[in-house]
């Protein structure tokens, strides 16, 4: 029990500092006491910048983290694998292709993408679930499924855009994972479904916990099985879509967090879904602004460092199944 | 329970269970044998409802299963399956509570009647002072136990069991069939098992159903069923039978 108090309270503390690091960091600086007064300051011009560039992107990146992570742990319930995540096995690029194809021919849908990309998840999701059903969902033949689908829809994505670049030139900006010039409009799309997709997350714990059962024990205790799955994995591709189409195609974040959540706070999803929201929210804050400020004024991708990562990581979780 | 032609095949060629009738009675022990592949854990299957069968039905209190709710069905029988993955991270008390999900509606749950539920089930299967434990840290035998637990937890009238002794040594086997012993003559539960051991099935069985290929080859008291000549006719081994004093009727097989 204190181990997880203790986890929970550190994570929480991290989350704070982070968030007052990197709004006072970047082109313009703030000591910590100077941003505390500014916040409840009229009119300070630095402070206006800041609240319009760099919180919008803190929020972005903490929404993304959350939903990215609490999406692979429905999804790791879902398909009884500890290795799925919506970036690795394409939903997330599903997500990100169907919006670009379907906006670049009908530009007017445009306030529909979180919808859109909705589709593409699912559309990868059912994809990765029907061609690696018949082996019983096994650990590796899903992942090797779910790379050829990332493969194949990050292909057409890029093959799309080499064609058709000039027909809607804001399309780079759907495959491109950079949080730069986050604006508020995109903190009212992701903190809206966002909220719904963690808040219904949350709401499916106890059915996450009875999926560790066998399908037949499961079925057996009057649990029907097949809706949790469908309704789960919805929300599971929903939270990813949603961040797709707010902050990009981030891969192995839902892998990470929830695979070290479970080793700080357990299995019980009760537990591991709020701790996993909160832990996966630092993450990709922390790798969004290292990536921000490391180099500057050059800015590396939050995917990019969490690539750089999680490959290693996936293949260390690959040696120890 | 009635079960009335039923016809189920996994591969529409061959039918593995091919037109079988019988009927499973209430507060007795009912044990299936049979040859590998003749189809026994399959009709635990059917009557489970794990499996639909391709024509044919069943009822249980006059009433088609398939009309019964999963939850309502979960009420009247519950099953303990043979393999079981274990859950990391599940203390047994957290995996027994799991058997309340049948009286748990969205709004409705009753927290006495919980707990009561579950600690009766731990009492039965001896399990009390180890709730706490962690799953992965049990033997074999424990491990089945707990599993029995969350049956009955679910507090159906009648309890399947798939083969429950087959990985388990012999202390833990005569373990597992006295607690079903029990089960049955306290609580007057129904029990259908499926067993390997032709002795285990004569000695604990008030009724014996014999299949082979997918039909019911006879049925009835074990002594009854339970011949020189069933034994060679279904297994193809030759068998001599004993009478004992105290176990009673006792088979050793000699030969094919």
């Amino acid at each position: 029990m204190t181990k997880k108090i203790i986890s929970f309270s550190i994570v929480i503390a991290l989350l704070l500092v982070s968030m007052i690091y990197s709004a006072t960091t970047g082109s313009i600086k703030m000591g910590f006491f100077e941003f505390i007064g500014a916040l409840f300051e009229e009119g300070n011009s630095q402070m206006e910048a800041i609240r319009d560039l760099r919180f919008p992107r803190i929020i972005v990146a903490l929404f993304a983290g959350a939903a990215l992570s609490v999406s692979g742990v429905l999804l790791q319930s879902v398909m009884r694998n500890p290795l799925a995540d919506a970036g690795v096995i394409g939903i997330s690029s599903g997500a990100a292709f169907v919006q670009l194809f379907i906006i670049s021919f009908f530009p007017a849908l445009f306030f529909m993408t979180p919808v859109l990309a909705f589709i593409g998840g699912a559309f990868a999701c059912v994809l990765v679930f029907a061609l690696s059903w018949k082996s019983g969902l096994s650990p590796l033949k899903l992942i090797l499924v779910g790379i050829a689908i990332n493969a194949m829809f990050t292909g057409l994505t890029e093959a799309f855009l080499s064609l058709g670049g000039s027909l809607n030139t804001s399309a780079t900006s759907v495959v491109g994972s950079n949080l730069t010039m986050r604006t508020w409009k995109d903190v009212s799309t992701i903190a809206t479904y966002g909220a719904i997709g963690l808040v219904a997350a949350f709401a499916l714990y106890s059915w996450c916990n009875l999926l560790v059962l066998q399908d037949k024990t499961a079925k057996s205790l009057g649990f029907n099985v097949a809706r949790a799955r469908l309704i789960i994995a919805a929300v599971a591709v929903l939270l990813s879509a949603v961040s797709v189409v707010v902050a990009g195609v981030i891969s192995f974040v839902g892998l990470l967090v929830p695979h070290i959540a479970r080793r700080l706070v357990g299995h019980d999803h009760r537990v591991l879904m709020p701790f996993t929201a909160l832990a996966g929210a630092l993450l990709i804050l922390v790798a969004d602004t290292i990536g921000r400020t490391m180099v500057a004024p050059i800015e590396i991708p939050a995917s990019t460092i969490m690539a750089i990562i999680g490959g290693p990581f996936l293949i260390f979780l690959l040696r120890k199944e | 329970m009635e079960i009335q032609d039923i016809i189920v095949s996994h591969d529409n060629i061959h039918n593995h269970l091919d037109g079988v009738s019988t009927k499973i009675q209430k507060g007795k022990i009912t044990t299936i044998i049979g040859p590998n592949g003749c189809g026994k854990s399959t009709l635990l299957s059917v009557m489970s409802r794990n499996h639909m069968p391709k024509s044919g039905n069943i009822s249980l209190e006059n009433k088609d299963l398939v009309h019964y709710k999963p939850k309502e069905f979960a009420k009247k029988l519950a099953i303990v399956y043979q393999q079981n993955d274990v859950p990391k991270d599940l203390t047994i008390e957290k995996l027994v509570s799991f058997g309340r999900l049948p009286h748990h509606t969205m709004l409705k749950r009753n927290d006495e009647d919980d707990k009561k539920a579950i600690d009766w089930a731990l009492s039965c299967t001896n399990l009390l002072e180890k709730r706490d434990n962690d799953l992965v840290a049990l033997s074999g035998g424990e491990r089945q136990r707990v599993w029995i637990a969350m049956a009955l937890a679910q507090q159906s009238e009648i309890l399947c069991l798939d083969e429950p002794t087959t990985y388990l040594d012999i202390y833990y086997q005569m373990e597992l069939l006295e607690l079903v012993k029990a089960l049955n003559k306290d609580y007057g539960l129904t029990i259908v098992m499926v067993l390997h051991d032709i002795n285990q099935a004569i000695r604990y069985s008030n009724h014996i159903i014999l299949m082979k290929d997918g039909y019911i080859m006879a049925e009835g008291a074990p002594r009854d069923v339970i011949t020189k000549e069933v034994i060679k006719e279904v297994y193809g081994v030759e068998a001599i039978f004993n009478e004992d004093e105290q176990l009673g009727l006792y088979m050793v097989p000699i030969g094919i």
